[in-house]
């Protein structure tokens, strides 16, 4: 019987790879200060706060219900705007339908420097801009959601059968009747899925876009926090967790059929 | 031959109904919360003007204020994805169906669970146990992330080729060697690539955390915002925008490279 080789073990590869990992470990744990000694030790710090906050106030609840709604209705603009400006962005960003280099190239840094910056930050810069309240929430997460949907939809339209097109333009199409007839129907269904993914992303982020004052539940959470009120905030902490995760249910089976 | 027969338009049916209600649904999101035309259409002035206070940043505070705080979001994501991998393999393997099928939708419902609660809500809960501070921040990024990776792992472990766990287990190995033999080696590098993105996501989700006062930039772009400090805001900015760059570029080549091999 003949054994088939052993592969050479690459120490040299392997222990540099450990030892970047760990140089990387420590360095971070430094800067963290990673103390579970005394995080055991504050537990008790930790118990009083879970007691204050355990039965949560369910009589709190009826005046969340507005507050709930405008958190939907922000992830609802932000998700269906956002996915709309995404398309130009995610067509001009993949190379084989791209017009031209200069513009594939520009679009594409803009769209990978769009997606650096946290929901939140764009939260803030546009409660900066047009003031506190729900409208800074929705410009921030329509920014978001183009940030998002456009890197995922571009990657697909990358991966079509590029024939279609080609027999557009052959038979005379125009770039515009290229993309909307001969690229565009082959990623419709992915394009839905990615926007069903930016809803579920959106509605979590909007339970907390409100702690930079961009509306919505967390303008509530942070005034009860700061009131020191946890009985209610435990209430809201609820309230997101049921509503997170009946969103991913409903588009999870959604997402499903599409496929 | 005889006239063209052209094909029928495709009914647009339930398609064009689902359009016209979300389109429907979002004008009156838009009236409820006060979008009007003239808001909107003063957005771009205002949007141009607030953008030209930023210029020229204040590159002293970037230095000696903004880049440190940035360099903790890393490290406050680093170690914070090492607390969910690490927490999360084993879950990952509890909530694949091919390998546990009794156990895994609990498994998978308690992930859920745990990822359906934002890391800033976590932090919030977090600070006052262990304090004000990156641990703080790092442990709810941690926990969030032992949620998302335990459902990708599962996924992944449930894609695989189950032969060779049962050629393991057929050779009269346990379940637990099958899993070391058979299950690791074909998922790890996918898993390790999962880590890595999870590492590019975490870095952004650390740097809000801040607001809250779990340590990183955040806080300190909120402060700034407020007091209305624009250059030194502009320089917080950047540098994060440069710093999270760096890290997609070298963490995707990196991916790449793990998936490909």
């Amino acid at each position: 019987m003949i054994a088939p080789v052993r592969p050479k073990p690459r120490y040299a590869f392997w222990g540099g790879i450990t030892l970047a990992l760990v140089a990387m470990t420590a360095w971070s744990a430094k800067g963290v200060g990673v103390d579970f000694i005394g995080m055991v030790c504050n537990i008790g710090g930790g118990k009083r706060l879970l007691v204050e906050s355990f039965p949560p106030d369910f009589g709190f609840l009826p005046r969340l219900f507005k507050p709930f709604l405008e958190t939907l209705q922000i992830a609802l603009i932000g998700s269906v705007i956002g996915g709309i400006l995404a398309i130009p962005v995610a067509v001009l960003a993949a190379r084989p339908v791209s017009p031209n280099g200069l513009v594939w190239f520009l679009d594409r840094n803009f769209m990978n420097v769009m997606r650096t910056l946290p929901d939140l930050f764009w939260a803030m810069l546009f409660a900066t801009a047009v003031g506190f309240g729900p409208l800074a929430g929705a410009l921030a997460l329509t920014v978001f959601t183009v940030a998002v949907i456009s890197k995922l939809f571009s990657e697909s339209i990358e991966a079509i059968d590029t024939n279609l097109p080609e027999a557009i333009c052959a038979a005379g199409g125009n770039w515009i009747e290229m993309v909307r007839f001969g690229a565009l129907p082959q990623v419709w269904p992915q394009y839905a899925s990615y926007l069903m993914y930016a809803f579920e992303l959106n509605v979590r982020s909007s339970m907390v876009l409100g702690l930079v004052g961009a509306g919505g539940l967390g303008m509530i959470l942070e005034s009860q926090r700061s009131n020191f009120e946890y009985e209610r905030v435990s209430l809201i902490i609820l309230v997101v967790l049921v509503a997170v995760l009946a969103i991913e249910q409903l588009s999870g089976a959604i997402r499903r059929r599409l496929a | 031959m005889n006239a063209v027969v052209r094909p029928q338009a495709p009914r647009g049916g339930l398609a064009t109904w689902a359009t016209l209600a979300i389109a429907g649904l979002v004008l009156w999101s838009l009236w409820s919360i006060d979008a009007s035309p003239e808001r909107l259409l003063k957005l771009p002035e205002q949007m141009v003007r607030v953008l030209g206070f930023f210029w020229p940043a204040d590159w002293g505070y970037g230095q000696t204020r903004a880049l440190p705080a940035v360099l903790e979001s890393i490290q406050i994501a680093w170690i914070g994805t090492l607390i969910g991998a690490a927490l999360s393999i084993s879950l990952a393997i509890l909530g694949a169906r091919t390998l546990f099928p009794r156990i895994s939708r609990l498994v998978k419902f308690i992930s859920s669970a745990i990822r359906s609660v934002p890391e800033i809500l976590l932090a919030l809960y977090l600070v006052p146990i262990v304090g004000l501070g990156p641990f703080a921040g790092a442990l709810a990024i941690g926990i969030h992330s032992v949620g998302m990776l335990s459902k990708l792992g599962a996924e992944v472990i449930e894609s695989i080729d189950m032969g060779t766990f049962e050629a393991v287990e057929a050779a009269g190995g346990s379940r637990l060697q099958a899993i070391r033999f058979a299950v690791l080696p074909q998922v790890l590098p996918e898993i390790m690539a999962q880590w890595l993105f999870r590492f590019e996501l975490n870095l952004r989700a650390s740097a809000i955390l801040g607001v809250v006062g779990a340590g990183g930039v955040g806080g300190m772009l909120l402060t700034a915002l407020r007091y209305r400090q624009f250059d030194k805001a502009a320089a917080v900015l950047l540098i994060t925008i440069l710093a999270v760059l760096l890290i997609d570029m070298a963490s995707s080549a990196i991916r790449r490279r793990l998936v490909n091999s």
